[in-house]
């Protein structure tokens, strides 16, 4: 029997529709401009957002894996080192160090699915020079033993925010939590624009002026190049709209967590569910609960309309793409037996209580 | 400070400034016509098609038949489209390119951070690369030539084919000035290993950000560019290689196809302002106008004649609300990120002249007779 409520996994089109007039008007106002490369427009974006993170210096990007690829160029970072990261995040974490002539090494990921402390240490070579925690579905990786461990070591430390912007840890925001930091701007992040867009923060001003340069040819004016370097630039007009949405973010992580609040009340006793620890504040990315009998489930809550997803179901060291860097099957047990029993349930601000009602119902019916 | 000033810079092409009523940038103008993309772009919007959407897939075909080639794939940018076209051939550290030093930054920023050593062959009197020039600089190490076909204008694709044909090695166009210019009746984009184009707001096809597009016609690099552009990734969960970011916004896509369709008009428009120009300024001593070769359909990106005393008259028409142009005054193997290759003044004597004596003056389809009628008189009053 077909369910009378069908709760899409994203639906992009119901928070344009509350923000179109503002939107648009924004559009046009760029559109008038004519100026359609950097500019004031992105330049007022990058103060407001690096006020809101409470960090000194934000650059605007082309996305979220360049944020971290360039970030990782200016610090130096290539051929010959290491930089220690989680293998059970989106790719990008992994291949932009790749990218950089770098080599990714993996750290198993404790309960809450984030780096585990406890076994960064034993990771660290001579030839390791960053650690890139990632702060995944939005919740802080535990930073102060991972500063602590890297301090400690002389290690520069990369947040990699993309899921994470607007979350807190001991009350400061990711992003001013190590060296430097990567957020994406992407459609479906918590603070999306319309197509590519990224973000680095960072404290250090001098680091912040070579990522300056480096998202733009390295140019230091028109006609003078000082390094060669890449092309990665936010677009003006997805920085308007981005500094538009920066107004709504707060109420919307806000919502967001009421949402896994329910989700958490409602179905603690079925499955595993996160739980934010009293230092934390996760802003759910995505909402991830764990169960054995996962593709059941997944299948059971189709039917009843509720549609799901699995970020993500091959950790980065079983990609095929990660065949030379020496893993197997049983590398990082934690993150593997992750894969095989995780779920992301919807989870954004313009669910409805209904709807909310309807996915704890029908995980519910499946056990009950 | 030092961030202050990189933070604010804007790119000067940008400035729509009330004291030019001749600006190179018509952007305002092309956006009064907006309303038609607007609706579509909202579509795009509703239905949450961002990343690599359907206006892509479509931008891709109708671009490779305009451009002659079997494939067209859109990336983030012109830079990464020669960067990636670079990677695609497994070009890295070791390995040399060869260009021309009188081109933009981007075309040496995409062979340096592809890890190869860019290798430079002086321009000829058309702005291009001098054909005669390369086979002297291949070495065992060389992997490609990278022609730019600067201001619109295709460079001698055939003999540069038979030295690549002959060394083994592949031919990367930097075709981001050149949309729908032709060589010997042939479009440009079918020829070569890989042309690389932008769509940077101020190309003769433009969309309303950074966006790029390459085109080929081996199925091969088109697959490996298409997994390079995307995080290497097969379908959702399957990451074949570790590669990049770097992919069209569907969003912009939908600007590049409107203007697609009047792509024709623009480059007519460009045509038939430059011949214009090549009439009347032509006869001005102290101007040499763009050179032209028969068999060449050269579609003028840039408008760019040689000239005496080249920055007073910059400044002259500067003063007289023309928006002049210097693209750009230092060759790139002069320039301080060029430091390492060890080159010095006098070493590309051509490229050397012409960035000294290079101006531009705007000939984009908004610009009218009367405005270009304006540019002679001045330009003829300045030499008296």
């Amino acid at each position: 029997m077909a369910s009378p409520i069908k709760v899409p996994f994203v639906d992009l089109a119901r928070q344009f529709r509350a923000l179109e007039p503002e939107l648009t008007e924004a559009f046009q106002e760029v559109g008038r401009s004519g100026m359609y490369i950097m500019g004031e427009r992105l330049v007022s974006f990058e103060r407001a957002v690096a006020v809101y993170l409470g960090v000194k210096h934000a650059i605007g990007v082309s996305d979220g894996s360049n944020a971290l690829f360039l970030s990782m160029k200016a610090l130096g970072i290539g051929p010959g080192d290491e930089v220690i990261t989680a293998p059970n995040s989106f790719l990008a974490s992994a291949w932009t160090i790749v990218a950089v002539g770098a080599r990714p090494v993996f750290v198993d990921v404790a309960e809450d699915m984030n780096l585990d402390p406890m076994r960064l240490e034993a990771a660290i070579t001579p030839r390791t020079r960053a650690v890139m925690p990632v702060h995944i579905t939005g919740r802080p990786a535990n930073m102060a033993p991972i500063n602590e461990i890297a301090d400690r070591h002389g290690l520069f430390v990369i947040e990699d925010a993309a899921q994470a912007i607007g979350a807190r840890y001991h009350g400061k925001r990711v992003g001013g939590l190590g060296t430097a930091a990567g957020f994406s701007l992407h459609p479906l992040k918590n603070l999306g624009v319309y197509g590519d867009g990224g973000l680095i923060t960072t404290d250090d001003s001098e680091l912040a002026s070579k990522l300056g340069k480096l998202r733009n040819h390295g140019l230091i004016n028109r006609d003078e190049c000082e390094s060669w370097g890449y092309n990665s630039r936010l677009d003006p007009m997805q920085a308007v709209f981005a500094e538009i949405k920066l107004a709504h973010l707060d109420g919307w992580n806000a919502r967001c967590r009421a949402i896994a609040a329910t989700y958490r009340a409602g179905l603690d006793n079925v499955v595993t569910v996160p739980r934010d620890q009293q230092y934390e504040e996760c802003v759910y990315h995505n909402f991830i609960i764990r169960t054995d009998r996962r593709d059941e489930l997944m299948k059971h809550l189709l039917n009843l309309g509720v549609d799901t997803r699995i970020h993500y179901p091959i950790p980065i060291h079983l990609q095929k793409a990660a065949h030379n860097l020496g893993y197997r099957e049983g590398s990082f047990p934690r993150t593997e037996n992750d894969a095989r029993r995780m779920i992301s349930l919807p989870i954004y601000p313009e669910l409805t209580d209904a709807e909310i009602d309807h996915v704890v119902q029908s995980v519910r019916s499946f056990f009950c | 400070m030092a961030t202050a000033r990189v933070q604010n810079y804007l790119p000067e092409q940008y400035r729509v400034t009330e004291q030019f009523d001749i600006n190179h940038n018509y952007l305002p103008q092309q956006f009064s016509d907006h309303d038609e993309i607007l609706a579509k772009i909202r579509e795009v919007v509703i239905r949450g098609d961002f990343t690599l959407g359907s206006e892509v897939d479509k931008l891709e075909q109708e671009y490779a038949e305009l451009c002659g080639a079997a494939h067209a794939i859109g990336v983030g940018s012109g830079t990464d489209a020669l960067f990636l076209s670079l990677k695609a051939l497994d070009i890295d550290k070791g390995d040399e390119v060869i260009t021309t030093p009188f081109t933009f930054y981007a075309t040496i920023g995409a062979i340096v951070t592809s890890g190869a050593k860019p290798v430079f062959a002086d321009a000829g009197i058309d702005y291009n690369i001098d054909p005669d020039q390369i086979e002297s600089r291949i070495t065992s190490r060389t992997k490609a030539i990278m022609p730019v076909h600067w201001s619109g204008k295709p460079c001698d694709l055939d003999r540069i084919q038979s030295i690549a044909d002959k060394h083994g090695i592949a031919v990367v166009a930097d075709a981001c000035h050149a949309i729908k210019a032709t060589y010997k009746d042939r479009k440009i984009g079918g020829l070569g290993t890989l042309a690389c184009y932008s769509f940077h707001p101020l190309k003769n096809l433009n969309v309303w950000g950074d966006g790029g597009i390459v085109t080929t016609n081996s199925a091969a690099h088109a697959d490996r560019l298409r997994l390079l552009r995307n995080h290497g990734l097969v379908g959702r969960d399957e990451c074949r290689m570790f590669a990049y970011n770097s992919r069209l916004d569907t969003v912009q896509a939908v600007v590049a196809r409107h203007l697609l369709g009047k792509i024709d008009h623009i480059t007519r428009s460009r045509v038939a302002n430059a011949e214009y120009f090549d009439k009347h300024l032509g006869a001005i001593s102290g101007i040499t106008v763009p050179y032209r070769e028969p068999h060449i359909y050269q579609v003028y990106h840039l408008y760019m004649v040689l000239c005496e005393r080249r920055d007073e008259l910059q400044h002259y028409l500067i003063a007289n609300g023309v928006d002049a142009k210097v693209h750009y005054p230092t060759p790139m193997h002069l320039q301080p990120a060029a430091a390492f290759l060890g080159h010095k003044r006098g070493d590309f004597p051509v490229a050397e002249r012409i960035a000294a004596s290079a101006l531009s003056l705007p000939v984009h389809e908004f610009i009218t007779r009367a405005q270009q009628d304006r540019v002679i008189r001045l330009i003829r009053g300045f030499y008296g």
